[in-house]
């Protein structure tokens, strides 16, 4: 009798014997097994391990899913060192793992530790495959992207040291329910759209953009986390594909078609993303919102968003035309990067004569102020001047006609870069070249011209001459000092 | 809500196979806390996924359920082996019974185990790994179950009794 046999024996006997009344058990084995003692053996413990299965596999696993799938092997608690690593506290908790701000004692900074989860690192492979990213992630360097700073293996486990970014990400916006004012969606368009073009610029996909990897810190800097899971877009034939095609990684609600089907994905995945969550961010309504991650993507796959105007109006028209471009299914309809989309953001804005964004447009407000109040400083300086000729006749007249014409000649310069500034905006950075030298050496000349008439004025008028003196060194400092970087600042934000 | 009709409509255009997912996701998220939809989400995908990526396309319903099944066995079991739970394994015993199996890290910790004695008892009858299957890992019922399987619900209530009994003796023989 083969094993076959025999099993579908056990099984017919103990199904028939769990019908039987439990007192006449043991002759109706003894009858039905047929002196196969084996067979009666078998049946036998079968029927006491029945008795004492309890709930044994009654409640399925799934109810346990967030144990199974997200338990850590170990937590990490205040205090505990790794390393040079001290754990401050935990600071969050991810699909991939637990995070905690620590301190490194080796630099003396803080730094955020990703625990990298078991099965994530459990293969020689999978390691190999995290070193690379952990490579390729440390690359990046750009103010809109958390810094990777190293892959660390500490007694045994694997964690991602980064930069610590102190802010709240952009899911915790999402979820108080308060919606960003037009001038902030696209401020944090454009930056958002920055950082992006700055990895893919150095081949770098994050594939896995969502509103819980951007951060916004308290001063009001875009910070784009994890790129933990990005790898190299452009294959590296000596170290293999790093991903099967097929295997996806990544939170489905933010995943582009392709990427939802499982092919290979380029640049234009983060830009479907960049689209998916700024629609959300602006509206509090995913573009594909359904009741469950499956039915969105589904929708994903197969329908269009709303168009953003219809479900808010005051969207800035340029947000609005490239958030609808980013949500096409087909990517060669999508912008090719993220330069691209910052590209397609500063364009309408800057024809209508001003910058992208609230914090250059602020600056730009102060960099004007700084013209009209030198401008201002050169009429007081030469009025004071003039005074002291009068009081002093002699040399003090010379250094009055100094000054009226450094004045003159300054406040022009500085006049016209205003002008240039408000109405012919490109030109701008050519004519702060021509117009740097002759303002320096305008204020310079005032400057000391000032501090000389002081001096002349020391032994008759104290008062005035100290205040000549003073007025000279301080137009001389603040163009030394604070000129180059409120211009460099105004020219040049992301600097 | 305007923008109802818009989602049926686009629902209609969905494929069975997801509604069959999406089902089963729903079961599951109704069991999750706000916060922790993400692993939920992340299974069935991955489940999804790898049924797309089999190369297998899937008969009917029933097919796809015994897959979809058979998935997310894989992948439940592989995590749990991933994380070295096997390591704390000791079996079970007259003490550990049944209370202690309710708690979710020794469930992780049997899994492992589980699924090497279900490889076995699939050898001897292949029906009874897959009831095993779509009761335990796939979180289907009675009537589901035994729809699935083509067979009556009172037959499968006791070859569902068969199978357990057989696990657990299995389970508790290892040491």
């Amino acid at each position: 009798m083969n094993a076959g046999d025999h099993w579908r024996r056990v099984r017919d006997l103990f199904e028939a014997a769990l019908e039987q009344p439990s007192g006449a058990l043991e002759s109706w084995l003894d009858r039905e097994s047929g002196g196969d003692q084996q067979l009666r053996a078998d049946v036998r413990s079968l029927l006491d391990h029945h008795r004492r299965t309890g709930s044994f596999l009654l409640e399925p696993v799934g109810n346990r899913m967030a144990e199974l799938m997200g338990g850590d092997a170990r937590t990490l608690q205040p205090g505990d060192t790794l390393g040079s690593y001290t754990i401050v506290r935990e600071v969050g908790r991810g699909g991939m793992g637990r995070v905690y701000l620590a301190s490194d004692a080796r630099l003396g900074r803080n730094v955020a530790l990703k625990a990298l989860p078991p099965e994530l690192t459990f293969d020689a492979s999978h390691r190999d495959r995290l070193r690379r990213e952990a490579r390729a992630a440390a690359a990046l360097t750009h103010p809109g992207i958390c810094t990777v700073y190293a892959l660390e293996e500490l007694d045994g486990d694997l964690f991602i040291a980064s930069e610590y970014v102190d802010g709240a990400t952009l899911r915790y916006q999402l979820d108080s329910g308060r919606r960003p004012s037009p001038a902030d969606l696209a401020h944090i368009a454009g930056e958002l759209a920055a950082a992006l073009g700055h990895a893919h610029h150095h081949g770098i996909v994050h594939r896995d953009l969502k509103p819980d990897n951007v951060m916004m810190t308290s001063d009001g800097r875009v910070k784009v986390l994890d790129f933990g899971l990005a790898r190299l877009s452009t294959p590296d034939a000596a170290a293999g594909p790093v991903t099967q095609p097929g295997t996806i990684f990544g939170t489905p609600a933010y995943m582009a078609p392709e990427q939802l089907q499982g092919d290979t994905v380029d640049a234009r995945a983060d830009v479907f993303a960049f689209g998916v969550l700024l629609y959300e961010y602006a509206c509090g309504v995913h573009p594909f919102g359904a009741a469950t991650p499956l039915a969105v993507a589904a929708r994903i796959l197969e329908s269009e968003a709303t168009p953003i105007v219809e479900r808010r109006a005051d969207v800035p028209p340029a947000v609005a035309e490239v958030i609808d471009r980013c949500l096409s299914k087909a990517p060669a309809d999508r912008f090719e990067s993220g330069a691209g989309i910052a590209r397609a953001l500063e364009r309408p804005e800057r024809s209508r004569g001003g910058h992208s964004g609230g914090a250059p447009r602020r600056l730009a407000t102060w960099w004007r102020t700084h013209q009209f109040v030198a401008i201002g400083l050169y009429f007081v300086a030469s009025s004071l001047c003039w005074q002291i000729k009068e009081w002093q006749p002699g040399v003090t007249t010379a250094i009055f006609v100094a000054v009226a014409v450094a004045g003159t000649v300054a406040g022009v310069f500085r006049g016209h870069l205003v002008f240039t500034e408000r109405v012919n905006d490109p030109r701008l950075a050519s004519e702060l070249q021509r117009a740097a030298l002759v303002t320096l050496l305008a204020d310079l000349v005032i400057g000391l011209a000032l501090a000389a008439a002081g001096l002349l004025l020391a032994s008759t008028r104290p008062v005035p001459a100290v205040l000549a003196i003073a007025l000279g060194v301080g137009v001389g400092l603040v163009r030394l000092v604070v000129e180059p970087s409120t211009t460099a600042g105004f020219m040049n934000p992301k600097a | 809500m305007p923008s109802n009709s818009k989602e049926q409509a686009a629902d209609q255009l969905i494929p069975a196979v997801y509604h069959e997912l999406r089902r089963l996701a729903a079961a599951y998220m109704r069991r999750e806390r706000p916060g922790q939809t993400l692993q939920a989400t992340a299974l069935v995908h991955e489940a999804f996924l790898r049924l797309a990526g089999a190369g297998q396309p899937w008969k009917d319903r029933n097919h796809f359920l015994g897959i979809a099944a058979r998935s997310m066995r894989q992948i439940l079991v592989e995590r749990a082996r991933a994380r070295g739970a096997q390591k704390r394994w000791a079996g079970l015993d007259r003490v550990s019974l049944t209370e202690s199996l309710v708690r979710g890290a020794d469930e992780d910790a049997m899994l492992p185990a589980l699924d090497e004695a279900l490889t076995r008892l699939e050898q001897l009858d292949p029906e009874q790994a897959r009831i095993v299957e779509l009761r335990y890992f796939a979180g289907l019922g009675i009537e589901e179950t035994a729809d699935a399987l083509g067979i009556s619900p009172a037959t499968l209530k006791r070859r569902w009794a068969l199978a357990r009994a057989w696990l657990f003796r299995e389970l508790s023989e290892r040491r």
